[in-house]
C-alpha cells in the first residue's frame, strides 16, 4: 500500500502481535497510523500451531495455524483503516514534538509518537563460512529446511529448546546429528533433553562450538572447537542450523531510550520509554515471557498510552482507567 | 504464466506465500521436497542454495517469500 500522509499521529514499527494490536487500538481512536515492518507476524509465524492463545485451541473449527492467526490480525488492522508498508527502518530522529523515520530506501515519514515493537532477530555465530553458506548449508530455520537433509549428515548449534527441538526434528530426516552446545548442560526443558539423549544418531558434543564453516559452493564441513582445551576436529558435514537464540537489535535506538544489560529497552507499565512520545511494546522491552498473548496486550497498553500522551498533548481530557 | 513453488510441509514462510498467491488469485503448482527427493535435486539446481520456499515465476527464481520480488515477477509475467 503507498502511504498517503507524510505526517501520521503514529508510526508503529514492526507487525508482530505488539504491533499489530497497537495499530487495532491507535487506529480505533482515530489516530492516523502507519505501520511500517520488514515482514507480517514476527516470532509467532515459526510457531505452526499456537496452542496457548486464548479463544482458539485444537477442537475450535478453522483452529488457525501462527501465520494465519497473524493474517488474521492484520485484515483487522486493515478493517480500522491502518496503513502498512513494507521497508526497513534505517534511522530515528526526534524532533522538538514528535519523530522522524526514515526507510533504507530513503523514504521519510514523521508521527507525533512512535511505538516501537520490532521484536527480534536471530543470533548468528559470527564465524568465518557462516554469511557464505546461509542457505547453502547453513540454515536458521529447521523447521522449514530439515527435510532438505534427508540421508545427510548435519550439525545444530545450541543448547535451548529451540536446539534440542531441532535435534530431534532433523534426526528424523539426516543420518547423522551432531548437537553442539558451548556449556557442559543444555538449558532445554528435561522432558526434550532426554528424548534427544535417546535418538541413537544423535551425537552430543559439549563445552564446544563451531570455529568455521567449510565448503565450495556448499557446505562440506564444519570445525569444532572445544571451549576449555581450544582443541579442534573437522566434521565432514552438509548442514549447519544454528539456534542459538535471538537479540534486540537496538541500533536504531540506543541514543534515544535506556536499555537494560539483556540489552532490552526499558519501559514502565504503561509501556513508556525514557524519551517521551516513544513507546515501546513485546519482545524488544523489559517485560518478562516473551509470549504472544503478552504481546498484544502489551501493544494495546503502548496504544492507549501514547492515545493519551497526545490527548493531554493537545490539552484534551485522557481517557480513565476502565474501571476506575 | 507458470508459477511453481517448492515447499516443505511446515514451513510458515511456504504457508505465507501460498496464502498471498491465494489471496491474489495466482493459480500455482505446489510441489513438496520432503516427499519428493527428485524435486529437492531440481529445487537446489535452480536456485542455487537449499533453503525454502523457493518460487519459480516464468523462469524467474525467488529464494524465500520475498513479496515485492513476487510483486515484480508477477506482474512482469502477465
Amino acid at each position: 500500500m503507498e502511504a498517503t500522509h507524510t505526517t501520521y499521529d503514529a508510526i508503529i514499527i514492526g507487525a508482530g502481535a505488539a504491533g499489530l494490536t497497537a495499530s487495532i487500538y491507535t487506529a480505533r481512536k482515530k489516530m492516523a497510523t502507519l505501520v511500517i515492518s520488514v515482514d507480517i507476524g514476527g516470532q509467532t509465524n515459526l510457531t505452526e500451531h499456537i496452542e496457548n492463545y486464548p479463544g482458539y485451541f485444537t477442537a475450535t473449527p478453522g483452529f488457525p495455524s501462527g501465520p494465519r492467526l497473524m493474517q488474521i490480525f492484520d485484515e483487522q488492522a486493515k478493517h480500522f483503516g491502518v496503513e502498512r508498508i513494507g521497508g526497513k527502518v534505517s534511522q530515528i530522529a526526534k524532533k522538538s514534538s514528535g519523530f522522524i523515520v526514515e526507510l533504507s530506501n530513503g523514504e521519510r515519514y514523521e508521527c507525533k509518537v512512535l511505538i516501537l515493537t520490532y521484536g527480534k532477530v536471530q543470533r548468528m555465530l559470527g564465524v568465518p563460512g557462516e554469511d557464505k553458506f546461509l542457505g547453502r548449508g547453513v540454515s536458521t530455520c529447521a523447521t522449514c529446511d530439515a527435510p532438505l537433509f534427508k540421508n545427510k549428515t548435519v550439525a545444530i548449534v545450541g543448547g535451548g529448546n529451540s536446539a534440542l527441538e531441532a535435534a530431534e526434528l532433523l534426526a528424523k530426516f539426516a543420518t547423522k546429528v551432531y548437537l553442539i552446545h558451548r556449556r557442559d548442560a543444555f538449558r532445554a526443558d528435561e522432558i526434550t533433553v532426554d528424548k534427544v539423549k535417546a535418538l541413537k544418531n544423535v551425537e552430543l558434543m559439549l563445552n564446544a562450538t563451531i570455529a568455521d564453516i567449510k565448503g565450495e559452493k556448499f557446505v562440506s564441513g564444519a570445525v569444532v572447537q572445544n571451549v576449555n582445551t581450544n582443541a579442534r576436529r573437522e566434521l565432514a558435514l552438509q548442514g549447519v542450523f544454528i539456534e542459538i537464540g535471538y537479540i534486540i537489535d537496538t541500533a536504531l535506538v540506543k541514543d534515544l531510550v535506556e536499555l537494560n544489560e539483556n540489552n532490552e529497552i526499558v519501559i514502565n507499565d504503561r509501556c513508556e520509554t525514557s524519551c517521551e512520545g516513544l513507546f515501546a511494546a513485546g519482545d524488544l522491552t523489559n517485560v518478562p515471557y516473551k509470549q504472544t498473548v503478552i504481546s498484544a496486550g502489551e501493544g494495546a497498553i503502548a496504544a492507549l498510552s501514547a492515545y493519551n500522551y497526545l490527548q493531554k498533548l493537545e490539552g484534551k481530557p485522557a481517557i480513565r482507567s476502565d474501571w476506575g | 504464466m507458470t508459477v511453481k513453488i517448492y515447499t516443505t510441509t511446515h514451513c510458515p514462510y511456504c504457508v505465507m506465500a501460498k496464502e498471498f498467491f491465494k489471496k491474489n488469485n495466482v493459480a500455482y503448482q505446489e510441489i513438496n521436497v520432503e516427499e519428493d527427493e527428485k524435486a529437492a535435486e531440481e529445487m537446489v539446481e535452480k536456485s542455487g542454495q537449499m533453503g525454502v520456499p523457493v518460487i519459480d515465476i516464468d523462469g524467474t527464481i525467488i529464494v524465500g517469500f520475498n513479496k515485492p520480488a513476487i510483486e515484480r515477477a508477477l506482474s512482469k509475467a502477465k
